[in-house]
C-alpha cells in the first residue's frame, strides 16, 4: 500500500501555498485528468467495435448497441461505488446479495404488491441499498475486520433476506412503472437508454468529487496510508463507512434498472454480479491495493466486459466463451498496469 | 489486500499502547483463563460451538422439532459434505498462509475443469481409475501453477489473478464438452466405490456407517497437509513468508518459490476434490464447482472461521477441520428443522452470522490479548 504511493505521495497533499501560481500548483498536485489505462481502454474498445462491426454487420446497429448500453448501466453504476471502496483499500463482495434484496423489494413489495409510482420506488430501493451498505460500513470501520471477510459474511445474510422475500417463487407480472429506465422505446432518448445517461452523469459527478473536493481526495489518502491520513486529520472511519453507503445507494439504483428491464425477476438476480463489478473496476485501472483508481476507467471497463459478452454471442460462439475473454482481459489490463507502475517506480 | 484492515493500521498505534502483556502463571482466575482461551484459541471456541450445536439439535430431535432424528448415524452421514469442503478449506489455508493478500477464488472453477478432464479420461477414453486420478491431480496442479506464476513470479495481486483464472477455467469447463455433463457406467460405479457409506471393519457394528470418501480422501489429505505444515521445512518457510516476506527473504528463503508452491498445492487439492465431486454426483458436471455460490466462497469462509488470518502466516489444520465439522452439522440440523426448502435459505443466514461473529471476535481478541491463534 505504501510502496504504491511512494512516487506519487505529493498527489494527496492539500493545496498548501497560495502564493504559488494557482494553475501550476493544481497541475502539480492533481494526477492527470485521464489516466493511461483509460486511453488504452478507449483504443481497445474502438478496435474491438471495429472488428466486431466487420465480422458481424449486425453489431454496429441500434438493435445491438442499445441493449449493450442498457446492460452496462447497472454494472458501471455499482462499479462507481466499488471504485471508491477499492480506492480506500477495501472491497465489497456482498453487492450481488445486496442487488438481490433491493431488486426483489422493488419488484415484489413496491411494484407488484403496492403499485407505487416510480418516484417512490427508486428512493425506496436506494434507501434499502444504503442501509445494507451502512451495515457493511459499520462492521468494517468499527469492527476492525478485513472488508473481504465481513462482506463474505454479509453476502450470505443478504441472500437469505432476499430469498425470504422471494419466498420460493419468481416475481411475475412486474408493471412497467419503471419503463422510463428500461430498454423499451420509452426508455430511450436519441437512441441512448436513459439508464446509460444516468450512469454517465453520475460517473461524471463522481469523477469531479474524487478529483476536486477535499472529501474525495480523503479516500485516496486513506488507501495510500490510513495511519498517515488519520494523523493528517481525515476521519478515517467515517470516510470508510461513507464509501460503503455510497455503494449501497448505487446498488439500489442499479437494482431498479435491472428490475425495469423485464417483467419477471428470477431468484438468481445479482448472482455473480460482485465479481463482474470487481472485474470492471480492475480492468479500468483501479489498484486493488488502494490509493489509486478512476471511475471513468471503471465505466470503460464495464463497457469492455459487456462488449466481449455480446460480441461472443453475436459471432454465435458458445456464450460461455465470453468468460474466458473476460479472464484474459483482466490479466492483460492489470498486467499492463503492473508494467507501467514498475516503469514509473524505476524512473 | 496485502495490508491488514485499514482501520487496524489506523489505530494500530493506539492499540499497542493499550495492550497489556498477557499475565503468565497462576495470577489469572479460572474464569479469566477460560475466557482467554475461548477468545484467543480458535480451536477451543470451535470445540465449544460444535458441542453446543450438537446438544441443541439432539434435544430438538428428541422433542420432535426436527423432520428426521439428529443422531450419530445422521451426523456420520452428513460427513459426506465435509469431504470437499474441508479439502478446499486446506487449499485456502495454504494460499492464505502464504501472505501478501493470498487467496484463491479459482478453486471452484478448477474443480469443474479438472472434473471434466477426469470425466473424459475415466468415462470416455477408458483409462483406469489410477491413471485418470493422476491425470486429474496433474491438471489441477497445472491450473494452480498458472495462479502461482501470475502471483509469485509476475506480481499480480492474488485476488485479481485468481478472479481472472476463475472466469477462464469456468468458461473452459463449460465449453470443453459443449455444456454437457459426462456420465457413464464407470462414473456411476464411482459413486458406489467412493461416496457410499460403509460399515467399518471389526468395530463397525458399534459405530454408525461412515462415508467411504472420508477415509479415501479426507483423512489422508488431512494427515499430509498437517505433516507438511507442522513437520517439514516447507511448512516453516510458508509460515515465515506469510508472516513477513521481507524478513523471510533476508533469512535466505526463496519467497517466490515458496509462494508459488502454495498455489500449486491449492490446485492439486482442487484436482482431488474434482474426483470426489464426480463420485458424489455420479457424473462430471461442467458447473460442478461454480453453480450457485460456487465452492470457493464456502471454502474461504471455512478457512477464516477456522482461524486462518487473512493477512497470512496464521492458521492451523485443526481449525479448518473443526470449522468444517461445525458448518456441516449446523447445516444438517438446520435442514432438518424445516419441512420445506427454507432450510437451505437459513443455512445461508447461519453461515453469514457465524462468519461475521467469528471475525468480530478476532477483533476483540486482538484488542484484549494482543492477538489470537
Amino acid at each position: 500500500m505504501t510502496t504504491q504511493m511512494e512516487d506519487r505521495s505529493d498527489a494527496d497533499q492539500p493545496p498548501a501555498t497560495a502564493d504559488a501560481a494557482p494553475v501550476r500548483a493544481k497541475d502539480r498536485i492533481l494526477p492527470s485528468p485521464v489516466t493511461g489505462q483509460e486511453l488504452v481502454l478507449v483504443g481497445v474498445l474502438v478496435v474491438l467495435w471495429a472488428i466486431l462491426g466487420f465480422a458481424t454487420p449486425a453489431f454496429l446497429t441500434a438493435g445491438s448497441i442499445q441493449p449493450l448500453l442498457g446492460a452496462v448501466a447497472p454494472t458501471a453504476l455499482i462499479g462507481i461505488g466499488m471504485t471508491i471502496i477499492i480506492v480506500t483499500g477495501g472491497i465489497d463482495v456482498s453487492v450481488g446479495g445486496a442487488i438481490m434484496v433491493c431488486a426483489v423489494i422493488t419488484a415484489k413489495t413496491v411494484l407488484v404488491n403496492h403499485h407505487l409510482p416510480w418516484i417512490a420506488a427508486i428512493p425506496i430501493a436506494m434507501v434499502v441499498g444504503g442501509l445494507l451498505g451502512l451495515l457493511n460500513g459499520l462492521l468494517i470501520a468499527y469492527g476492525r475486520v478485513h472488508a473481504i471477510i465481513i462482506t463474505f459474511g454479509t453476502a450470505n445474510i443478504f441472500q437469505w433476506i432476499g430469498l425470504q422475500i422471494f419466498s420460493s417463487s419468481t416475481v411475475n407480472g412486474i408493471p412497467n412503472t419503471l419503463q422510463w429506465l428500461g430498454n423499451g422505446a420509452a426508455g430511450r432518448t436519441a437512441g441512448v437508454p436513459h439508464s446509460f445517461f444516468i450512469t454517465v452523469v453520475l460517473a461524471g459527478i463522481a469523477w469531479w468529487y474524487l478529483r476536486h473536493t477535499a472529501g474525495g481526495r480523503h479516500f485516496f489518502a486513506i488507501g495510500g496510508d490510513a495511519v498517515a491520513a488519520r494523523l493528517a486529520g481525515v476521519r478515517v472511519r467515517r470516510r470508510v463507512m461513507l464509501a460503503y453507503v455510497i455503494t449501497g445507494l448505487l446498488v439500489g439504483l442499479g437494482a431498479t434498472i435491472i428490475v425495469s428491464q423485464g417483467s419477471n425477476l428470477g431468484q438468481n438476480v445479482g448472482a455473480g454480479k460482485e465479481l463482474a463489478v470487481i472485474a470492471a473496476v480492475v480492468i479500468g485501472g483501479t489498484s486493488i491495493m488502494g490509493g489509486r483508481g478512476s471511475v471513468l476507467g471503471t465505466v470503460l471497463g464495464a463497457i469492455l466486459v459487456q462488449t466481449v459478452t455480446s460480441g461472443v454471442t453475436q459471432l454465435s460462439w458458445p456464450s460461455q466463451l465470453s468468460d474466458l475473454f473476460v479472464g484474459v482481459a483482466i490479466i492483460v489490463a492489470v498486467g499492463a498496469d503492473l508494467v507501467r507502475e514498475r516503469a514509473r517506480r524505476r524512473r | 489486500m496485502s495490508t491488514p484492515s485499514l482501520t487496524e493500521t489506523a489505530h494500530g498505534a493506539e492499540r499497542k499502547e493499550r495492550k497489556s502483556p498477557p499475565t503468565v502463571g497462576g495470577a489469572e482466575s479460572l474464569p479469566a483463563k477460560l475466557l482467554r482461551s475461548l477468545l484467543t484459541q480458535r480451536v477451543v471456541l470451535l470445540g465449544v460451538l460444535i458441542v453446543l450445536v450438537v446438544v441443541v439439535f439432539v434435544i430438538m430431535g428428541h422433542g420432535d422439532y426436527l423432520t428426521s432424528p439428529f443422531d450419530t448415524d445422521s451426523m456420520a452421514a452428513a460427513l459426506i459434505n465435509a469431504v470437499p469442503l474441508a479439502l478446499l478449506g486446506f487449499a485456502e489455508l495454504l494460499v492464505i498462509l502464504s501472505g501478501r493478500g493470498g487467496i484463491d477464488l479459482s478453486v471452484g472453477a478448477n474443480v469443474s475443469l479438472s472434473g471434466m478432464l477426469f470425466g473424459f479420461a475415466y468415462g470416455q477414453w477408458g483409462w483406469g481409475f489410477l491413471p485418470a486420478l493422476l491425470l486429474t491431480l496433474l491438471a489441477g496442479a497445472v491450473l494452480g501453477a498458472v495462479n502461482g506464476f501470475l502471483i509469485a513470479n509476475v506480481g499480480f495481486p492474488a485476488l485479481i489473478a485468481t478472479l481472472a483464472t476463475f472466469y477462464a477455467y469456468k468458461s473452459l469447463a463449460v465449453v470443453i464438452n459443449d455444456q454437457k455433463p459426462i456420465s457413464g457406467s464407470e462414473i456411476q460405479g464411482l459413486y458406489d466405490s467412493t461416496a457410499r457409506s460403509i460399515e467399518l471393519p471389526v468395530v463397525g457394528q458399534y459405530l454408525p456407517d461412515f462415508p467411504i470418501g472420508l477415509f479415501l480422501f479426507l483423512l489422508p489429505a488431512m494427515v499430509i497437509v498437517w505433516l507438511l505444515l507442522a513437520r517439514t521445512t516447507y511448512g516453516r518457510r510458508l509460515y515465515a513468508v506469510g508472516t513477513n516476506d521481507v524478513a523471510a527473504r533476508w533469512s535466505a528463503i526463496d519467497v517466490r518459490d515458496t509462494r508459488f508452491k502454495a498455489y500449486v498445492l491449492s490446485g492439486l487439492i482442487s484436482g482431488l476434490v474434482a474426483v470426489v465431486t464426480v463420485g458424489q454426483f455420479a457424473s462430471a458436471r461442467p458447473d460442478a464447482g461454480v453453480s450457485g455460490n460456487g465452492m470457493a466462497l464456502p471454502a474461504i469462509t471455512i478457512a477464516v472461521l477456522g482461524g486462518v488470518a487473512i493477512t497470512g502466516g496464521i492458521g492451523r489444520v485443526a481449525g479448518v477441520v473443526l470449522a468444517t465439522l461445525l458448518v456441516v452439522w449446523l447445516n444438517d440440523g438446520i435442514l432438518k428443522s424445516f419441512a420445506d426448502n427454507r432450510g437451505s435459505q437459513y443455512q445461508l443466514l447461519a453461515l453469514g452470522v457465524v462468519l461475521v461473529f467469528a471475525a468480530l471476535l478476532n477483533g476483540v481478541a486482538t484488542r484484549r490479548y494482543g492477538g489470537s491463534r
